[in-house]
């Protein structure tokens, strides 16, 4: 029971770990410009290019323990610009609904299903709403 | 000379696409990389994960060592253990 529950656990920390590289990856692709040059490179050296603290320190000829506050400080950076705009939220949000219009048009067009379409027109004002 | 096993993020803006790329530790900013061994794409449901086998165990046994995101997909994939 208890080794099954600890498997659990070793899952999700792995899912984890690769849901925050993607997550980091998406607040740097919004908000990643209003970094200051020598910041955003660091992190994109972490983020994107998946490059350890230690590499980026011997690279740029700083201590390791500069990269890691640094690489902190643009996470919270970023996360705060997410916070106030919710850019990437809304993003989320308007491309799950424009893809279930295009699977519900797909399946109206096979199999002639006119009711769904008001499923359409109920989907497209959420998204007007949102922008 | 340390080889290293790394993600390497590719696609658009907001559409984050990755290879699993082999590269020598000491040149990684310049973007060279010695071979690719695979893709991970977070954009399907469920995530798509490929990676030649063959190759990841072949360069894992000669001293490569991948990153800890890397490792994490080697395990999921259940390439290592």
């Amino acid at each position: 029971m208890l080794e099954s529950s600890r498997l659990v656990k070793n899952e999700q920390l792995k899912q984890d770990t690769l849901n925050e590289i993607v997550e980091l990856s998406l607040l740097f692709d919004f908000y990643g410009a209003l970094l200051k040059e020598q910041k955003r490179q660091i992190f994109e050296d972490y983020v994107l290019n998946d490059l350890s603290l230690s590499e980026i320190a011997s690279d740029r000829g700083i201590s390791r323990q500069a990269v890691h506050d640094t690489v902190k400080r643009c996470r919270k950076e970023l996360e705060e610009y997410e916070e106030k705009l919710s850019l990437i939220k809304k993003f989320q949000s308007v491309k799950q609904d424009v893809h279930e219009i295009q699977s519900i048009a797909a399946s109206i067009k096979e199999h002639d299903e006119i009711d769904k379409i008001q499923r359409i027109v109920q989907l497209s004002n959420r998204i007007l709403d949102e922008l | 000379m340390a080889v290293k096993i790394r993600l390497k993020r590719m696609g658009q803006k907001k559409a984050p696409f990755y290879r699993i790329v082999v590269s020598d530790s000491r040149s990684p900013r310049d973007g060279k990389f010695i071979e690719e061994i695979g893709t991970y794409d977070p954009n399907q449901e469920p995530s798509a994960f490929n990676v030649n086998e063959e190759a990841a165990k072949k360069w894992l046994s000669n001293g490569a060592q991948p990153t800890e995101v890397v490792g994490k997909l080697f395990k999921n994939a259940g390439i290592t253990k």
